[in-house]
């Protein structure tokens, strides 16, 4: 099934910022200004740091922007930070050094009503463990969120069960958690993050502790909802398969630093060093290389490539090479709005899998 | 080390004896709130005839419990009846919930509170360690200096004992909710007292319905003790027998108190189970 994948590079840069990060540090233990200096100077690494003044290098560094209407993932090993970083956006961690801006504000200089009230309206969070409430129905559970506004019973219950639906579990809101398995869970605690209607979702590995074919679906669900509502999310995972899938953008981060930021086809195709490099090494680039980064402009369109098949700009190297076989081309010709613009050989495919530059 | 231990002997009683002197309407106070809850528990118990007593322990055991023990406990309470005993047992029931009920007003909100402190935890687990080691019939002699004899005294001193059990099984309960609720109520807006009671609470009600019956059957304990100061009820049956050595009294005394103790604990075991809403995941 091919997931729909929007150009980020063209639009994404046009769309109004969300949530901004601007040189964010978390520092664990000791966080005094000595501490701190040394960190930022960048002389001493984590041992050393630990060992010198106690303290612990949780978030380095991290400035980065998030467009609203994007799915921006983050990714990285145990350790690396990432769901220390995510705390940020809703103070339920606040930084050390640095501003998280959400909405235009900077979140650490938000009074508490105000806090409460953009964790309760305009973001929502979901969890690795999920965390149902045992003792409360399904529906109730999904209703934790209203509860804080000033709405009715009624209204809540009807809101949170048109939720429900929208995950497909509305026939299960008089159950009790321990009644659902742990994927049906997960989609009540996705819709109890939904059920404010929040722009903003955060979601800290959220399907790190289902099985593969659930979590396969999960993300699949999760992408098709987060695009039919226009939901700003920031996704945490350790499984770059899973930001690929999922993000429109994508963030590495190693022990507490963000090492690259990019669409999954920069991730892949550039990798920014040996690490991200080894990252990316077993993911299949069929659907992440576009015909638009095989062509060589300088390659002459001439008369004998009139009877070669045609394919987009934005065709990926799966649909070129079922085209090659298909009509047994050595080339294809790349056409942008009726143009031709260049074309591409078997060989250059052959050489788009094994990951080698063609220009 | 002796002239130390004199001067530490003579500061206790020279302390109590200020406090019994100055503080006369404090302990007016309490005494009348003590036997103003008395009374009123009493009414409960004591008012209707045996049989309807019998009757309610019957059904409400056979329903909530089991028809043996609902048969059993009402044959045991008939015998109580049968010795003469009828009016005892009553007072001692009453002299039971109404401390534990006085206890558990001061203990489940201190317990919330020692719960949420993380500091306090340990600390209040030394101190409660420290009451309950401490040989229950010696909560009674500051009782007879200061309140005289008579079943106040006995409710005093068994509120007393009664109050660590809840007081820790409920600090306990709520520390020992899972983070990741503490957080989910943060990440939704809750407000930090919100979160206490719709979150943290529902958690440690296990927790705090086991503190409610070991509170009750430890209230139980001190009552029978508590004949030594004139509490009235079974305690006081059992002592007294004991003091004339009349043998017979005693040991219908002492059947009494074990039916009474097993219908409480029955009871106050069936309250630990009951569970808020559906299975615990």
């Amino acid at each position: 099934m091919n997931i729909l994948k929007v150009t980020p590079e063209i639009q994404v840069s046009q769309r109004p910022i969300a949530i901004e990060c601007r040189s964010v540090w978390k520092f664990f233990g000791n966080s005094g200004p000595a501490a701190i200096e040394a960190a930022k100077s960048g002389t001493r690494d984590k041992d050393q740091l630990l060992k010198e003044f106690g303290c612990v290098v949780a978030v380095a560094d991290a400035s980065f922007e998030v467009f609203q209407g994007e799915t921006f993932c983050i990714m990285g090993l145990s350790g690396s930070g990432k769901s220390t970083l995510i705390r940020h956006f809703n103070r339920l961690i606040e930084p050390s050094v640095g501003e998280v801006i959400v909405r235009g504000v900077d979140v650490c200089k938000m009074d508490d009503k105000s806090l409460r009230d953009l964790r309760s309206k305009h973001m929502g969070m979901v969890f690795q463990n999920v965390a149902l409430l045992p003792y409360r129905t399904v529906l109730e559970n999904v209703a934790l969120p209203l509860e804080v506004q000033e709405l009715s019973k009624a209204q809540r219950l009807e809101t949170s069960r048109k939720a429900l639906e929208t995950v497909g579990l509305g026939n299960w809101m008089d159950r009790y958690p321990g009644e659902l398995s742990g994927g049906m869970q997960q989609r009540v605690g996705i819709a109890r993050a939904l059920a404010a209607d929040p722009e903003i979702l955060l979601m800290d590995e959220p399907f790190s502790a289902l099985d593969p074919l659930i979590r396969r679906q999960l993300q699949i669900e999760f992408k098709q909802l987060s695009t039919q509502l226009n939901k700003t999310s920031i996704f945490i995972t350790h499984d770059l398969e899973e930001a690929i899938r999922i993000g429109d953008r994508i963030a590495i981060m190693k022990e507490g630093r963000i090492i690259q930021i990019g669409t999954p086809e920069d991730i892949v195709l550039h990798p920014a060093d040996d690490y991200v490099a080894d990252f990316v090494e077993g993911i299949s680039r069929l659907h992440l290389v576009k015909a638009h980064s095989l062509i060589s402009a300088s390659r002459v369109v001439n008369a004998s490539s009139a009877t070669a098949p045609t394919a987009q700009l934005n065709d990926d190297l799966q649909t070129l090479i079922d085209l090659s076989l298909k009509h047994n081309a050595d080339e294809i010709l790349i056409m942008d709005r009726g143009q031709a613009v260049g074309t591409i050989t078997r060989e250059d495919l052959l050489k788009a899998v094994r990951g080698i530059d063609c220009n | 080390m002796s002239d130390f231990t004199d001067s530490f002997d003579s500061n206790i009683n020279d302390a109590l004896m200020w406090v019994s002197d100055n503080a006369n309407t404090v302990f007016d106070a309490i005494r009348a709130t003590l036997d103003a809850v008395f009374k009123s528990v009493n009414w409960l118990f004591a008012i209707p005839p045996y049989w309807a007593v019998i009757g309610i322990v019957l059904v409400a055991g056979w329903f909530l419990i089991g028809r043996t023990f609902a048969i059993v406990a009402a044959v045991g309470l008939w015998l109580c009846f049968m010795m003469g005993l009828w009016s005892e047992t009553m007072s001692t029931l009453t002299l039971v919930l109404s401390s534990t009920l006085i206890a558990l007003i001061i203990a489940i909100p201190a317990g919330i509170f020692v719960g949420l402190t993380s500091g306090l935890l340990k600390a209040s687990d030394v101190i409660l360690d420290f009451i309950q080691t401490m040989p229950a019939y010696i909560y009674l002699l500051p009782g007879i200096a200061l309140l005289g004899y008579g079943p106040t005294t006995a409710m005093c001193a068994t509120t007393l004992v009664a109050i660590p059990p809840a007081l820790r099984l409920t600090a306990h309960g709520i520390k020992m909710t899972p983070n990741q609720f503490r957080e989910l109520g943060q990440a939704v807006g809750m407000k930090p007292s919100r979160v206490v009671f719709s979150i943290l609470i529902p958690f440690a009600f296990p927790s705090i319905m086991a503190g409610i019956n070991q509170s009750l059957m430890l209230a139980f304990g001190m009552v029978v003790i508590a004949g030594i100061v004139g509490s009235g009820g079974l305690g006081q049956s059992v002592y007294d027998a004991v003091r004339t050595l009349q043998i017979d009294q005693a040991i219908n005394a002492g059947i009494a108190i074990v039916v009474l103790s097993i219908v409480l604990d029955r009871f106050s075991q069936r309250l630990g189970n009951v569970r808020l809403g559906g299975r615990h995941g």
